[in-house]
């Protein structure tokens, strides 16, 4: 046995037992597909499933560890595979419960589920797209097809949040007020949950701290994966730091150090909608490190015991801040020429074509668009 | 290939047929020509002549012919990361009217489609207002309600081609718009309803979706003409257009009109969320940056033909169609040119005339037959009229990404296939 089954074997003792002594899969399909909504960012299932951010995850039961031709796994996972290991429910198990315990230098960023039943949970949603049990016991279980309420839940319906009130007890009652008197007040605590927006002047920040050094860790587990680990930005993600002195450059490279123009942006984004695909999971703490290390990043503080808080936010300028300029398109020369347009001859010379998309064919579809990174982007 | 094969060919992809159809246009002549022993469409019994079709109810939600089946929206894949992030686009060129179907509106997420059911659905406005307040969709639809056509336009719409021709086909170049007919409450009703203090300028609209996306919008636009919609086209939202609410920002950029629309905060002063500074501002050549540039000025483009429309019936009767808009009002003219701007007629323009909704126009021609490189040129209400993309790139430099509504212009060759060129 490698050294590696070895240490495998160490680790199931311990943490994958549980799922060994069960006769069949303890997860129920349904609820492994809400929790496959953390992945499904970076992990495909399901017909016409292609590799995205990691590898897509049908028929993975079976397959060797770091294997699915075409997609670029870490050297940690390939070896892994050359070693011997193969997924299972027991090395699934193991691996999502802290992915970089069990792999060291794996790409995955996720940091791992916490909950037993999560786990089990999504393994046995994982089964039904493999024709292959998780392990041999359970082939009736993860043969079991989908029921109709496999249908992705609302967020609102976790488990962890209060269930919504029925539809025939409306929550909202007729209030005093308003010229109709329709809605209900909203209560202090329901303000709090939704209103987390932060402005340039520091309005809405929440009391808290993080250092450069905290979020590091926090960065590399939670956002390096697409952003890359010094900000660079793998493939088409977002580049977060560098590109100082672009600007009006051919090719400029717009970042939070190079081009956001204030700091409360970072913050109020990052914690509304990152990481990507498992909003809201951090805490307000955890925001302030991962937000002191992109300062860090992009130069703007360079001690690595800097620490961000509430208290000194507002005192921390971008460099681009005053970059921005009030839209004054209405100023430019065909705006303010109001003369009727010339509407024959108005060219001395029969026009000549200057450019044509052919020489440059990223349509899809079109020979050449395999190969294509186009120019220019959407956002 | 016989008209017969073609009918009945539904599973050809579009590039075979097109390429079909112009190998007959070209060397058969006109589709659906005589031949001597008549065409066999008509002197044979077709199967749908003979036999009965589906009955009611066969398909309880009505959807297109097979034959329609090329008729769909579609991506890009090399512009984004991943498609929960991401836009597709309206395949203008197989539209008419002024009405997009619900189907084939274009989407962009910046955290995918949030399915929400519209029982656990919230509305709540909080901030500068005399009473926070949450409303249900059912005391939604107990407010005054309006109707109204808009066109929502991407404020990236044409942001590929700033730095020269790229893609072929309208649908790339200019898909990122829609127009639909909305059905909602004034926003003003419901912020009147919480009551605005006195300080308020400024409201930022929130989604449910898991971008939580939010732009910061001035108060003056919240009480003008912005709807609180949850019917388009008649039916509910599509899900990937907001369902069950949405925010309609008339002739402002698409990105302010916030879908999955929970909450509305009431402010003194704008938000500056990271749709408002590290995206949807405007790069300029001196390396400043414009910011809340909101309108979407007039535009045009010619549907047909084009890239994925070519002229498939050789010279003779051509009708040139095309589609123009403004975030400013009306559309009074469009100038359409078939020798790359040296000349120019008006174009006819047809069905309602709606404020920031979308427009047809049409020029009937004769087509001798040459190369046309085709060009068509908008203006509105207030005299404005859509400036050519140097204009734009004199101005602005070509890495503004937002608000390209330069003149566009196809080449047609003789064969009748359309290329996207860019003209002397």
């Amino acid at each position: 046995m490698s050294k590696f089954l070895k240490a495998l074997s160490l680790g199931f003792s311990l943490a994958a037992l549980p799922v060994f002594t069960g006769a069949a899969l303890a997860g129920d399909p349904d609820k492994g597909a809400k929790v496959f909504k953390k992945c499904a960012a970076c992990h495909a299932v399901g017909e016409n499933a292609k590799n995205k951010v990691g590898p897509q995850l049908n028929e993975v039961f079976g397959r060797t560890a770091g294997a699915l031709e075409g997609y670029k796994y870490s050297k940690a996972m390939i070896k892994a595979g050359e070693e011997g290991l193969v997924w299972d429910d027991a090395t699934m198990t193991t691996y999502l419960e802290k992915p970089k315990a069990m792999i060291k230098g794996t790409k995955m960023a996720f940091a791992g589920l916490r909950k037993q039943e999560d786990l089990e949970n999504v393994i046995a949603y994982l089964a039904t797209f493999s024709s292959a049990a998780p392990s041999a016991e359970d082939a009736q279980s993860a043969a079991e097809p989908e029921t109709p309420e496999a249908e992705v839940e609302t967020a609102a319906a976790d488990a962890t949040t209060p269930a919504p009130a029925p539809v025939s007890a409306p929550v909202s009652a007729t209030r005093e007020g308003g010229a109709l008197g329709l809605g209900r007040v909203a209560t202090e605590d329901e303000v709090a949950a939704w209103d987390i927006d932060i402005r340039p002047d520091g309005e809405g920040l929440p009391a808290g701290s993080g250092t450069v050094a905290d979020g590091e860790g926090l960065y590399s587990d939670n956002c390096a994966v697409c952003h890359g680990d010094f900000g660079e930005g793998v493939g088409r993600w977002p580049v977060l730091a560098g590109g100082q002195d672009t600007l009006t450059e051919e090719r400029p490279e717009k970042t939070i150090g190079s081009y956001w123009p204030y700091l409360s942006t970072v913050y109020d984004y990052v914690r509304r909608a990152m990481p990507y695909g498992n909003a809201r999971s951090m805490s307000d703490d955890d925001i302030y490190a991962i937000t002191a290390y992109l300062l860090y990043l992009n130069d703007i503080v360079e001690d690595e015991d800097f620490e961000l808080s509430n208290e000194n936010f507002a005192e921390i300028h971008l460099p681009n801040e005053d970059n921005f300029i009030a839209d004054d398109r209405s100023e430019e020369t065909h705006y303010t020429d109001k003369n009727e347009p010339c509407m024959s001859n108005c060219k001395d010379s029969p026009v000549e074509i200057t450019m044509r998309s052919r020489i440059l064919d990223v349509t899809p579809g079109s020979v050449d668009d395999d190969n294509a990174a186009g120019m220019g982007g959407v956002d | 290939m016989s008209d017969k094969t073609v009918s009945q060919s539904p599973n050809l992809s579009r590039r075979a047929l097109l390429k079909a159809g112009l190998a007959t246009g070209v060397a058969a002549g006109a589709v659906g020509a005589a031949r001597a022993d008549g065409d066999p469409l008509i002197t044979e019994i077709q199967d749908w002549n003979r036999y009965l079709g589906e009955g009611v109810q066969s398909r309880p939600y009505g959807t297109p012919s097979e034959f329609e089946s090329h008729v769909v929206r579609r991506d890009v894949e090399w512009l984004t990361a991943s498609t929960e992030s991401s836009v597709n686009f309206t395949p203008l060129h197989e539209l008419d009217g002024i009405i997009t179907p619900n189907g084939l509106c274009f989407e962009r997420h910046h955290g995918g489609i949030a399915e929400i059911n519209p029982a656990d659905h919230r509305l709540m406005i909080n901030g500068l207002v005399d009473t926070p307040l949450v409303f249900t969709m059912e005391d939604l639809k107990r407010f005054p309600r309006e109707n109204r056509v808009y066109f929502l336009e991407c404020a990236a719409n044409s942001g590929m081609e700033w730095r020269g021709s790229q893609l072929n086909g309208c649908q790339y170049t200019h898909g990122m718009i829609h127009s639909v007919m909305y059905t909602g409450v004034p926003l003003k009703l419901i912020l009147e309803e919480a009551g605005i203090k006195t300080n308020a300028k400024w409201v930022m609209p929130e989604g449910a979706d898991a971008s939580a996306m939010t732009r910061s919008i001035p108060m003056e636009k919240a009480l003008d003409d912005c709807l609180v919609a949850f019917k388009m086209n008649g039916e509910a939202l599509r899900p990937e257009q907001g369902y069950p609410l949405r925010l309609v920002v008339p002739g402002w950029e698409g990105n302010m009109w916030i879908k999955w629309l929970r909450r509305i905060e009431v402010g003194d002063e704008p938000w500056h969320q990271r749709e408002e500074t590290s995206k949807y501002t405007d790069l300029l050549e001196s390396g400043k940056a414009r910011r809340f540039t909101w309108v979407m000025d007039a535009k045009s483009v010619v549907t047909n033909p084009s890239p994925q429309a070519p002229v498939t019936h050789g010279k003779g009767p051509l009708v040139i169609s095309g589609v123009a808009w403004s975030g400013n009002g009306r559309i009074t003219r469009v100038d359409v040119s078939i020798d790359g701007g040296r000349n120019w007629k008006t174009a006819r323009l047809d069905g309602p005339s709606l404020p920031k909704a979308m427009h047809r126009f049409y020029l009937d021609i004769d087509w001798d037959g040459s190369d046309l490189l085709l060009q068509s040129r908008a203006m509105d209400e207030n005299g404005y009229f859509q400036p050519t993309k140097n204009e734009l790139r004199a101005a602005r430099g070509e890495n503004s990404i937002y608000h390209n509504n330069g003149i566009q212009t196809w080449h047609v060759k003789a064969d009748g296939t359309v290329e996207n060129v860019e003209v002397s």
